[in-house]
């Protein structure tokens, strides 16, 4: 297997963190917000891939499991707020709810 | 075996403590509620205490045993008995005395019911920690016991506490004792400042080494000894704190025949004459030791006059007393230091001796009375008694010898003692001229004394009876008259003390004068009177006859006014109301001791309104209005608008991330 060279590596994972970062900039709805949200964790995810193999230390492949792991939970809870969020108003963009506030 | 009783002299003040600890504990099934476990505890005190007495009659004092208790870096404190002539002196008396109180309370008492098991706990605590405070070897020991004797009389005094007089008396003894502790805490860190010790003979034998290079430092040896002069005052019930004494009668009688005889009241004057081998170095302390007590024995005899409480007259006694006993240290010190005698000191202990013995006698005749009277709506009230002598015989002849005694009548023993105060503060005279003023208004007060006493005496046990109770009053039990009949024949022997030879010793005075000698050597330059001299002197002095008939004078004025009515009470009172009024009423020093306190209580109560209500309350207001404002502000960011949080998220790292790039490295993280 040939080697990928470091900088590769961490510029597709800066490039999937700057769209993640767009997309919940730029848009409203909640599904995709949510999408965007993993998107930056995967790319925190390739990361630490590719340390763990340029040091050689599994420690950061452990980390990788850790996240993905409360991601998905992460990702249960948003998609159940957001389907609370459905039933209540009929929609799922965030902007409709304005009632939590001071 | 009894050699080792010299060793192990620290267990004279555990006995009557361990006691009480298992009284107060364990006590339900002791029978009496403790009196056999406590009458136990402080009869092997009297024991062991006798057995070391006998030891250091013969020249085996003084004995320090001590131990290391405190070890810090720069000084070690120690704990421990210091067994010298005078410790080992008062150890007996009181142990003796407190025996014979308790033997006393077992009768007195047994009415009590279950209480009496707090009583006994806390007697037992109280006379241990009187021995501890006699026999402690340092200021910081001794002054421990001294708080643990407030402390017990604060609880003995208010032992009906469900009665608010006895309570507030209870309280007000402990609250007027607690400023003289607090001056006696003063002078012993002082002291410990000074010296960089606590213990006694350390400390003797630093201030006389320093006297001997003349680098003695007096002015503050001089507060010091003022101070600790003012916890004697406060403890002994002089001028200006004697208040707490007389309504310290809201306890039981054996309490106050306890505080007054053998405990508590008898501390100050000990602490005075321990501190003689300090004193000595500055004799300015003598002169303010001489000038309370001389005017406190006068303000005392004086309200005495005047109350018809059996109780109150005794308490006033004591205070007066108290003060002839001041009085002979200042006037003995003064003695000491210009001349070279010890006489003063030795007559001071002497007279503490004799009025612990005829003090008790009458405390404990006057609870026989109020035995007799306890159906009485006031039992110790003298106006409803009269002609008890018949009924109540042994009551009244021990009350009698305990009077004679306390007038000074020849040949009790209140007679060589107080005579001798008296001779010895005209002698101090020379010295220090304003003492003949204090040897006149003594003898004003011997004049007040033998009258009061009389008055008493008369109105209780003589004449006919004023009222039902005193018709139908009848003897205590034996357990209660063989204390009585025992510290009578103390009373009628006791003037021998003074005469007869102390073991190795010529008599009381050298055998006392010894210690002044080991601590600060080189004061006492005159040898001990011997008997022949002593009664030479006091048989020849003109002095002593004046005071005989002073005290004659006083009995047959209390005589003629009480018995035979001419003139007739009544109409001097009322010839003189002003002062018997402001004799009732105490010279109102309570009011002046009410006032000054609440005048400080609502100067201190108004400025801390004032800082409560202005800064306190500013400030706190203040911060909390500020926080409220700046919260109305903070929480409009909170806007429930998702992308704006996410917004403000994302440029706060953001900026985050430029900071830590650029800024931080040029600050030098």
């Amino acid at each position: 297997m040939t080697d990928i060279p470091l900088y590769a590596v961490i510029m597709v994972s800066s490039t999937l963190f700057a769209l993640g970062l767009l997309g919940i900039m730029l848009h409203a709805s909640g599904i995709r917000l949510l999408m965007s949200v993993e998107m930056m964790l995967n790319s925190a995810n390739i990361n630490f891939v590719a340390f763990a193999g340029y040091w050689a230390d599994p420690s950061g492949l452990v980390y990788v499991l850790f996240i993905i792991a409360i991601a998905a939970a992460e990702a249960a809870v948003g998609v159940a707020i957001l389907m609370n969020l459905f039933r209540h108003k009929g929609t799922v963009n965030v902007q409709s709810v304005r009632a939590m506030r001071w | 075996m009894v050699a080792a009783t010299l060793e192990y002299a620290w267990l004279i003040p555990l006995y009557p403590i361990i006691a009480a600890a298992i009284v107060a504990f364990l006590g339900t099934r002791i029978k009496q509620g403790g009196a056999p476990l406590v009458l136990l505890g402080v009869a092997a005190s009297f024991v062991h205490a006798l057995l070391v007495f006998l030891q250091v009659i013969q020249g085996a004092g003084p004995h320090q045993v001590s131990w290391e208790w405190i070890v810090l870096t720069t000084h070690t404190i120690s704990m421990g008995v210091l067994v010298d002539n005078l410790s080992s002196f008062l150890s007996l008396l009181v142990s003796f005395v407190a025996m014979l109180i308790v033997i006393y309370s077992w009768a007195y008492m047994s009415q009590e019911g279950t209480g009496r098991r707090r009583y006994y706990a806390e007697v037992g605590l109280f006379i241990g920690a009187m021995l501890g405070t006699v026999l402690a070897d340092n200021l910081l020991l001794m002054f421990i016991f001294w708080e643990i004797m407030g402390l017990c009389s604060y609880l003995l005094i208010g032992y009906w506490f469900r009665k608010p007089s006895a309570a507030a008396a209870s309280l007000k003894a402990f609250l007027v004792t607690r400023i003289g502790d607090v001056m006696l805490l003063i002078g012993i860190i002082i002291l410990f400042l000074h010296f960089g010790t606590f213990d006694y003979r350390q400390i003797f034998s630093a201030a006389a080494a320093a006297a001997e290079a003349g680098t003695l430092e007096t002015v503050p040896l001089v507060f010091a000894g003022i101070m600790i002069f003012g916890g004697a005052v406060g403890k002994s019930a002089q001028f200006p704190l004697h208040v707490w004494l007389p309504d310290a009668m809201e306890g039981p009688t054996t309490v106050s025949a306890l505080i007054h005889a053998a405990t508590m009241v008898k501390a100050g004057v000990f602490l005075i004459a321990r501190s003689f081998p300090i004193f000595v170095h500055t004799p300015e302390v003598f002169l303010v030791v001489g000038a309370i007590g001389g005017f406190t024995a006068i303000l005392a005899a004086s309200m005495a006059l005047v109350m018809n409480d059996i109780k109150r007259v005794l308490a006033y006694s004591t205070i007066s007393q108290l003060g002839y006993m001041f009085l002979a240290l200042g006037a003995g010190g003064i003695l000491l230091v210009m001349t070279g005698s010890s006489l003063g000191y030795a007559i001071a202990i002497f007279h503490l001796m004799n009025h612990a013995v005829f003090k008790a006698l009458l405390f404990l005749g006057a609870g026989s009375v109020g035995h007799a009277f306890h159906h009485a709506a006031d039992p110790y009230d003298m106006r409803q008694m009269g002609g008890l002598h018949s009924k109540m015989k042994r009551t009244s002849i021990t009350m009698l010898i305990g009077g004679l005694a306390l007038a000074g009548i020849v040949p009790f023993s209140g007679f060589f003692s107080k005579d001798k105060v008296l001779a010895v503060t005209f002698d101090a005279g020379l010295h220090e001229p304003f003492l003949y003023a204090f040897w006149a208004l003594g003898l004003i007060a011997a004049f007040m004394t033998a009258y009061y006493m009389f008055r008493m005496w008369f109105r209780v046990f003589a004449g006919t009876p004023r009222s039902k109770d005193a018709e139908h009053a009848h003897e205590s039990p034996n357990l209660m008259t063989a204390p009585l009949i025992v510290l009578a024949g103390i009373t009628l022997i006791g003037g021998l003390a003074f005469l007869v030879p102390w073991g190795s010793y010529g008599g009381m005075q050298a055998f006392l004068a010894t210690d002044i000698n080991n601590y600060a050597p080189g004061f006492v330059t005159v040898t001990a009177y011997t008997a022949a001299r002593f009664l030479s002197d006091l048989f020849t002095s003109p002095l002593t006859y004046v005071s005989l008939a002073v005290a004659a004078g006083g009995i047959a004025l209390a005589f003629n006014m009480h018995l035979r009515g001419r003139p007739d009470p009544a109409k001097v009172q009322a010839r003189f109301t002003g002062l018997h009024r402001t004799l009732t009423q105490k010279w109102y020093l309570d009011h002046v001791t009410n006032g000054i306190a609440s005048f400080f209580a609502i100067v201190v109560a108004g400025l801390s309104a004032i800082f409560d209500r202005y800064i306190l309350d500013g400030f706190i207001g203040g911060t909390a209005n500020g926080i409220r404002r700046l919260g109305g502000h903070v929480r409009t960011w909170q806007t429930g608008v998702v992308t704006t949080y996410a917004a403000t998220i994302i440029v706060s790292i953001g900026l985050l991330l430029i900071a830590l790039t650029f800024l931080f490295p040029y600050m030098g993280w």
